[in-house]
This record gives structure tokens, C-alpha cells and sequence, in this order.
């Protein structure tokens, strides 16, 4: 078809073999680590929830006489504290429980010697000397010990945020180097072009049209590369959902990420052909703004 | 009429204009000329004289380093960008190297200043093909430009530079490569341009088309232009190695 005409032929330039390829590569990395950052957010969310305000007071073993008496005692305290919302001493049922994992189904009937526990919610903007109250708890019932998981749920949330933090970075420099190919190849193209550049120029092209014509060939190029790209980095994440999930046994959020997820996930290969297209026509335009 | 002795009938108007390439020396000194609208003008001069870098400030591919150029009116230095695009599909230009486009057919060649301006892709190829017709190249208008020979290239190149109607055709050589029966058919092609209103210029080293076609003939040497309008008349220069 006339219309298919490409004025400038830049199908057999070897920078423009490789550029699928790039842009593939390329896209696949920042699938990647859009991939991670956004499961890392999502994990930290969580983590993040889990942390708005529990304790947990473990009274060492005693004597079953006044167990329960040290344990209405600690409790009564606690729920006197202020910044306190909720205690509930935790039945030993529970506590087996959470024991099975490391003691088997038997726990109760062992009749091992277990900590009583006792679960606290406190008032998120409550800060509570955690040290002070460990104190005074201990004065009621000796050993008494005050398990503040806020610290290592904290330490991880920090960590993921920054985890998350650098997984976006490394998506955007990702892009960023996909930009700096993209100009490579086009400055190639004109440099070898440049005869028909100026022909076209010279009969009185407008830039953009001149643009369009390289345009249009790194669309179709980037396209195929992103495409390729962005679906073995799609199939990698669902697979480490399949198998990630019988790795981390429950101790890790599921490595899933929610449909509003994917559907951003899948914009990024639209939104890098967009961003080297747009690449394109402004080194374009730049080059031929040194021409009359 | 005030606006005719401004000059503002003149397709183009050069005011003492200094050209040269890059930081080397100066190869136009102190051009001033104009062309009235409809005019036939040749071009003359020794080889190295001139002649293609005054065809190339008039095809707006260079800019003077002194005095100033006017194209259709209008100070080509005040003119943006995007409208020198415009001017330019107003002039047609017969490249002394033809500069056609190797992977695109004849067809496809001479169509390249109608895409370039936006043209309908039906109604470019019976028009394009009409022209290569009369040309003399109706069976090649499928070839690359690889595969014809130099005088059918350059019949190419003068399709191209006409196809498009422009205003003023400026053709650098555009007989150098084809035998006299065929310079002159080309040159009857031009002369019937300048008929419809075209300005044209040629640049030629062939006298018997000057002596031929009698049109008015400036004349360049070390970068001093003379002819009609330009101090002394200097009827047509022997020229040396003809
Ligand atoms: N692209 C260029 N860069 C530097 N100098 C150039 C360039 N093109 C031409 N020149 C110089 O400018 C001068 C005039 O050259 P030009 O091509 O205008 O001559 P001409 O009259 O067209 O010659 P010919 O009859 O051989 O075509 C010459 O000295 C030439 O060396
Ligand atoms: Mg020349």
C-alpha cells in the first residue's frame, strides 16, 4: 500500500535490531521491581495495621494456687493504666494453639507448665512507657514481661518501606535507561538518515513529520519488545505467587498482588512505549532544530 | 504601484548577502538581486564560482551570514521555524546530486513533496503518475533510483521539484546528465511552468540552452554575482570548459 510508505528506512539499521530486544529486557526488569515495590507496599500496609497499639503480658509459670489470682491482679492493673483499651486474658486453649506448631496437638495434655498471657490494646496515640509498666506489673506478680511487638513489627515496616522505596527507584532508572537507548538509537537513525532527512526537510517536512517517521517505527519495535517483556514478567510474579506461597508457610503475606495491582502493573509497558515514543519525537525534533 | 517599487512583487530579494559554510571564508560577497514573479532567469559561472550555495540560501537551506533574503515578501530571518516549512513547499528544487530517496520507487519520490504538504493518498498516484509520463518515465515508475540511469534520475528529480506547483522552481544543473534532445524537451517542460506563472532558475554550464532559450542570465564568479539588474549588465560569459 502507498500508504504504508516509510520515507525513512530505518528497518535495517543495526541499532534498530537490538531495540526490541532492549525495550524487552528492559520492560521485563521494571515489571520486576513495579512488581516488588507494590507487593512490599501492600505487605507493609498490613504490617503497619497489625501494629496500631497490642502488647502482650506474659506472666511467668507459678503456682496454679494463686495463678489466677496474679492474673486478675495484672489484669486489673493493666486495665487501669490510661492509654489502655482492651484486656483479655488469653485461655490456655488459645496459648496451645499457638504452641501446636513447636509442641504438637498434645500440648494441653502434657500438662506442661505454660505463661499465662495476656493481650492488651492500647490507644494508638497512647504512648506508653512500656518500661515503666513493666515495672510495676513485675511488683504484682514477679517476672512479669512486657512483649512490645511494636518494635520488631516497626523495625519491619521501616524496612519494607524502604525495600519498597528502592524497588520504585530501580524501576524508574530502569526507564530511564530504556529513555537513554531510545535517544542512542534515534541520534543513530538521523546520523545514517541524514541525507533523506534533509531531502525531507528540504521539501519543506515539518519536524513532526520527519518525527512520525521514526516515531512510528520505534512503536512498532517497543511494542513487540515491551509486550514480550511485560508477559514473562507477569508469568515470573504469578508464578512466585504459586510457589512463594508454600515457601513462606504463613509467615509472609501472600506474594499476590490485587487486581487494582495488575491493572497498574500492566500499564507500565503501555507507559514505557508511551515514554519512548515521546522520547523519539523530541531527539528528533532537537536534531533537526539545528537545521534552518 | 508603491507596493512594485518596494519590491514587494518579487518572489526574491537578496540585499547584500554574505554566505559561508560553517567558519570558512566567505564564497558569496555583496549578493543583491531580485526576481520579479513569473521571471526565467539563468544562472551561470566557473565551477566552485557560486552557483549551489546561492541555490541553497534561496531553498531556505542555509542562512546568510550578512544582508538579508526575502522569499514571497517576507524577511526569511523574522520567519519562524514552522512557517519556513510552509515557504518551502512553495519552492521546488532540482538538486545538483538529484538527492532522490534509494529505497522508494520513482512513483514514490516524486510523491514526496505531496505527503510531505498532506496530500490525499488517492489522489497522488494518477497525478504523480501523469507527471512521470510526461517525463518519459511511464514504465519506470516502479524502478529505485539505483536501477535508472543518470538523465532518468534527473527527470525524477525534476518531477519531484514540480509535482508539487510550486511558486518558484530553482533547478541546479538540471540538464547535466542528459543529451541535448532531451535538455531540451526538459527545458520545455520548464519554460511551460514559467507559462503558469512559475519563476524559475536555472543553473546551467550548457551554452547552447542559454543561447537557445533566450532568457535573462546572472552570472557568479568568485563569489560576485552580475546580470540583470546587478550594476553592469554582463552578457553571457564564455565560460571556460565548456
Ligand atoms: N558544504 C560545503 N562546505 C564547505 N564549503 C563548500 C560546501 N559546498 C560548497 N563549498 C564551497 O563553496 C564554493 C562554491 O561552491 P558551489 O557548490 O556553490 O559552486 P558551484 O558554482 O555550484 O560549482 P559547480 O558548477 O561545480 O556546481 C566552493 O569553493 C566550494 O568549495
Ligand atoms: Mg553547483
Amino acid at each position: 500500500m502507498i500508504g504504508q510508505v516509510r520515507d525513512v528506512p530505518l528497518s535495517g539499521d543495526p541499532a534498530s535490531r537490538y531495540l526490541p530486544w532492549t525495550v524487552g529486557l528492559l520492560v521485563f526488569l521494571a515489571t520486576l521491581a513495579f512488581a516488588a515495590g507494590m507487593f512490599l507496599a501492600s505487605a507493609g500496609d498490613t504490617w503497619r495495621q497489625d501494629l496500631s497499639g497490642t502488647l502482650t503480658v506474659q506472666i511467668p509459670v507459678s503456682d496454679k494456687a494463686d495463678r489466677l489470682e496474679q492474673v486478675n491482679a495484672v489484669a486489673e492493673l493493666l486495665r487501669t493504666t490510661p492509654g489502655v483499651v482492651f484486656v483479655r486474658p488469653i485461655p490456655d486453649a488459645e496459648i496451645a494453639v499457638l504452641l501446636e506448631p513447636w509442641l504438637g496437638k498434645q500440648v494441653l495434655e502434657l500438662e506442661l507448665p505454660m505463661p499465662d498471657l495476656i493481650d492488651v490494646s492500647v490507644a494508638r496515640a497512647a504512648d506508653i512507657d512500656i518500661a515503666a509498666l513493666s515495672a510495676r506489673l513485675a511488683q504484682v506478680a514477679p517476672g512479669t514481661v512486657v512483649d512490645d511487638h511494636a518494635i520488631w513489627l516497626r523495625r519491619l515496616t521501616e524496612f519494607t518501606l524502604i525495600a519498597e522505596t528502592i524497588s520504585f527507584a530501580v524501576m524508574i532508572v530502569i526507564l530511564i535507561s530504556a529513555v537513554a537507548t531510545v535517544v542512542f538509537t534515534t541520534r543513530t537513525g538521523l546520523a545514517i538518515h541524514s541525507d533523506v532527512v534533509e531531502v525531507l526537510h528540504l521539501i519543506g517536512a515539518q519536524d513532526s513529520y520527519v518525527a512520525r517517521q521514526f516515531q512510528n517505527h520505534t512503536l512498532r519495535l517497543a511494542s513487540a519488545g515491551a509486550a514480550v517483556g511485560f508477559l514473562l514478567g507477569a508469568g515470573i510474579i504469578w508464578l512466585a505467587h504459586v510457589y512463594g506461597g508454600k515457601l513462606s508457610g504463613g509467615l509472609l503475606p501472600e506474594l499476590a498482588l490485587g487486581p487494582g495491582q495488575w491493572a497498574l502493573l500492566a500499564a507500565l509497558p503501555v507507559a514505557a512505549v508511551l515514554l519512548v515514543v515521546l522520547t523519539v519525537g523530541i531527539t528528533v525534533k532537537r536534531v533537526l532544530g539545528k537545521m534552518m | 504601484m508603491n507596493a512594485l517599487a518596494n519590491g514587494v512583487g518579487d518572489i526574491v530579494r537578496f540585499e547584500n548577502v554574505g554566505m559561508r559554510y560553517r567558519l570558512g571564508a566567505e564564497v558569496l560577497h555583496d549578493v543583491s538581486f531580485s526576481l520579479p514573479a513569473g521571471s526565467f532567469h539563468f544562472l551561470t559561472g566557473p565551477s566552485g564560482a557560486g552557483k549551489s550555495s546561492l541555490m541553497r540560501l534561496m531553498y531556505l537551506a542555509h542562512r546568510p551570514s550578512r544582508g538579508s533574503i526575502s522569499m514571497f515578501g517576507r524577511d526569511v530571518s523574522t520567519v519562524p521555524r514552522t512557517e519556513l516549512a510552509a515557504l518551502r513547499r512553495r519552492i521546488g528544487v532540482v538538486f545538483q546530486d538529484f538527492r532522490l530517496i534509494d529505497h522508494l520507487s520513482a512513483l514514490d519520490n516524486v510523491a514526496l513533496p505531496l505527503r510531505v504538504a498532506g496530500a490525499k493518498e488517492g489522489q497522488i498516484r494518477n497525478h504523480v503518475a501523469e507527471l512521470l509520463k510526461w517525463v518519459g518515465l511511464e514504465s519506470q515508475i516502479d524502478d529505485k533510483p539505483t536501477t535508472l540511469s543518470g538523465g532518468e534520475q534527473q527527470r525524477v528529480a525534476i518531477a519531484r521539484a514540480v509535482i508539487a506547483r510550486p511558486q518558484i522552481l530553482l533547478a541546479d544543473e538540471p540538464t547535466g546528465n542528459v543529451d541535448d534532445d532531451i535538455a531540451i524537451r526538459l527545458m520545455y517542460l520548464l519554460e511551460e511552468l514559467n507559462k503558469i506563472g512559475t519563476t524559475v532558475v536555472v543553473a546551467t554550464h550548457n551554452e547552447s540552452l542559454i543561447e537557445r532559450f533566450k532568457h535573462p542570465c546572472f552570472h557568479v564568479e568568485d563569489g560576485l554575482l552580475s546580470g540583470p539588474g546587478v550594476g553592469v549588465r554582463n552578457d553571457r560569459d564564455p565560460g571556460g570548459d565548456q
